[in-house]
């Protein structure tokens, strides 16, 4: 869904999706991210991968590679509808990830990376320990339900071994590409912003936190009020 | 193949939705999904996506679609309750798939606050039936019997409800409330009456995740009468065990496959036929 501005638009947003229930937490955040830019004379996209959302494709057949290619497409598309020469990739969690991975082939010109997953063998063990938790949640279930009934899923999507085995092997490498990170994370996780602060990566910290692993806010909508204006400045000041 | 196609729709062209058409010819009757709670038409883990596939695949023309201000909907401008907005949208849903796939009749599909919108909208010209996932119910005086009997006599209970009360006065919640209000259960009931009697069917489907409001199949007659609960048009069902969202892909299976059946059974998905003369 292009967010479109009055005229020709420098810049446009390329506006990364994360996954699982995190994309249906964020639609809202994103919509009005992608809505505030249009309104400064960005042009922004939002779209869902193959496999999520909208999109076409069944959960199951979610696939990095897969995602990688409708980022390129995406911000091709970007491209064509604003007519904008620079394109910033954005990203909240997996998506950030995403956006990371996809950043020479899709042409950003810059990145901003919302509590982007670095390292992909961590994600896992967390996704899985937060489905065993979801399992013998009381507050889910009055009865812990049997490892059969919960196997094969992370908190409501179907996980096929080649998502899982992309998913794990993923570890960020820097972009060549100025980068921010909006931290917006409770706890800082082990790792921290390794490798990228390294590289040059600035960080933010936001001024809420976001809880996208916890089982009692999985229908809960992500809020961060103050997402706009950090994004708004952080391409000001690139400009 | 089936075919989705996005659709900008509506008396201000203010709603967004997605059309679903099946493979063969389309049935006559259609199926529109609304939003569940504050999210997006996608509906929790996919599910509204998920079920609006698989009714195409059975001969179901589908609509799942963003009441306005919701997901990717705007406002309409106009003055007016969220009940006539919902009714308004749900009127402008219809017609755009009847312009879609020709349907006459349509059965609505709700999960939670869903399920309230679809209550709502009943009232509108040409809706045939409603899927309630998590309608109203009220608790009766046999819930709390169910309920509060077994725990006065459990030490464990007591330990339990005297925890919450000691955290929520150390910790009270942060976060705001976006619960909704139930209208009185005479009302209710009442509307409920007065839909069966207009021939419209109902399915009741509960989860296992509103324990604190229904604990018992036994209940539904308890809080609405036999007039209503033993109407022919009218079914029940109780998915013990699933939680609010039908988060594990079974609990999604064994819901999908009670709508299946029960459309099926009510709205046989035939294709159209030419009018006689």
């Amino acid at each position: 869904m292009y967010h479109g501005t009055a005229g020709h638009a420098p810049v446009g947003v390329l506006l990364c999706p994360p996954l699982g229930q995190a994309l249906l937490r964020t639609h809202r955040v994103y919509r009005q991210l992608a809505h505030g830019l249009a309104t400064r004379g960005i042009g922004a996209l939002r779209f869902d991968y193959r496999g999520t959302g909208d999109s076409a494709g069944d959960s199951l057949a979610l696939d990095w590679q897969h995602c990688l290619a409708d980022i390129r497409s995406a911000a091709a598309e970007l491209r064509v509808r604003s007519g904008c020469a620079t394109v910033v990739g954005f990203g909240a969690q997996l998506g950030g990830s995403l956006a990371l991975a996809a950043a020479s082939a899709a042409g950003f010109a810059r990145l901003i990376l919302w509590d982007p997953v670095l390292d992909g063998a961590r994600h896992v063990a967390e996704l899985d320990a937060w489905q065993e938790a979801l399992r013998t949640d009381p507050l889910h279930y009055a009865k812990p339900r049997t490892v059969e009934e919960a196997a094969g899923q992370w908190l409501g999507f179907p996980v096929g071994a080649q998502w899982r085995a992309q998913l794990a092997g993923w570890r960020a490498e820097p972009a060549r590409v100025p980068t921010l990170i909006l931290d917006s994370r409770p706890e800082p996780a082990a790792g921290g912003w390794s490798p990228l602060v390294e590289a040059g990566a600035q960080v933010c910290a936001m001024s809420t936190s976001t809880h996208w692993g916890d089982l009692h806010r999985l229908e809960h909508a992500i809020l961060a009020p103050d997402l706009l204006r950090v994004v708004g400045e952080a391409l000001e000041r690139a400009a | 193949m089936m075919a989705e196609r996005a659709f900008r729709f509506g008396r201000a062209r203010h709603l967004v939705g997605m059309v679903g058409l099946p493979p063969a010819a389309p049935g006559a009757v259609g199926v529109i999904v609304l939003n569940t709670g504050l999210m997006h038409r996608v509906g929790p883990f996919r599910l509204h996506v998920d079920l609006t596939r698989r009714l195409n695949a059975l001969g179901y023309p589908t609509l799942r679609f963003d009441l306005s201000t919701m997901g990717d909907s705007g406002a309409s401008a106009e003055a007016g309750s969220r009940e006539e907005q919902i009714r308004a949208d749900v009127h402008d849903a219809a017609a755009l798939l009847a312009g879609q796939a020709g349907c006459t009749r349509f059965v609505l599909v709700g999960l939670c606050r869903g399920a309230q919108s679809a209550h709502v909208a009943c009232s509108e010209a040409g809706v045939a039936g409603a899927i309630f996932l998590d309608g109203y119910i009220y608790r009766t005086f046999g819930f709390k019997l169910r309920h509060y009997l077994p725990r006065l006599l459990s030490p464990a209970r007591w330990r339990g409800f005297l925890a919450r009360k000691l955290r929520a006065a150390l910790a009270p919640e942060e976060e705001v409330s976006f619960g909704s209000v139930y209208p009185p259960r005479a009302q209710v009931r009442g509307e409920l009456a007065g839909m069966l009697a207009r021939g419209l069917r109902l399915y009741f489907v509960y989860s296992g995740g509103i324990g604190e409001q229904l604990n018992h199949p036994r209940q539904f007659r308890e809080c609405y009468g036999r007039g209503v609960a033993d109407h022919p048009a009218l079914r029940m069902d109780l998915l013990d065990g699933t939680d609010h969202t039908y988060t594990l892909l079974c609990d999604r299976e064994r819901l999908f496959g009670h709508i299946e059946s029960w459309l099926q059974e009510q709205f046989p998905a035939a294709p159209k036929t030419a009018p006689a003369g």
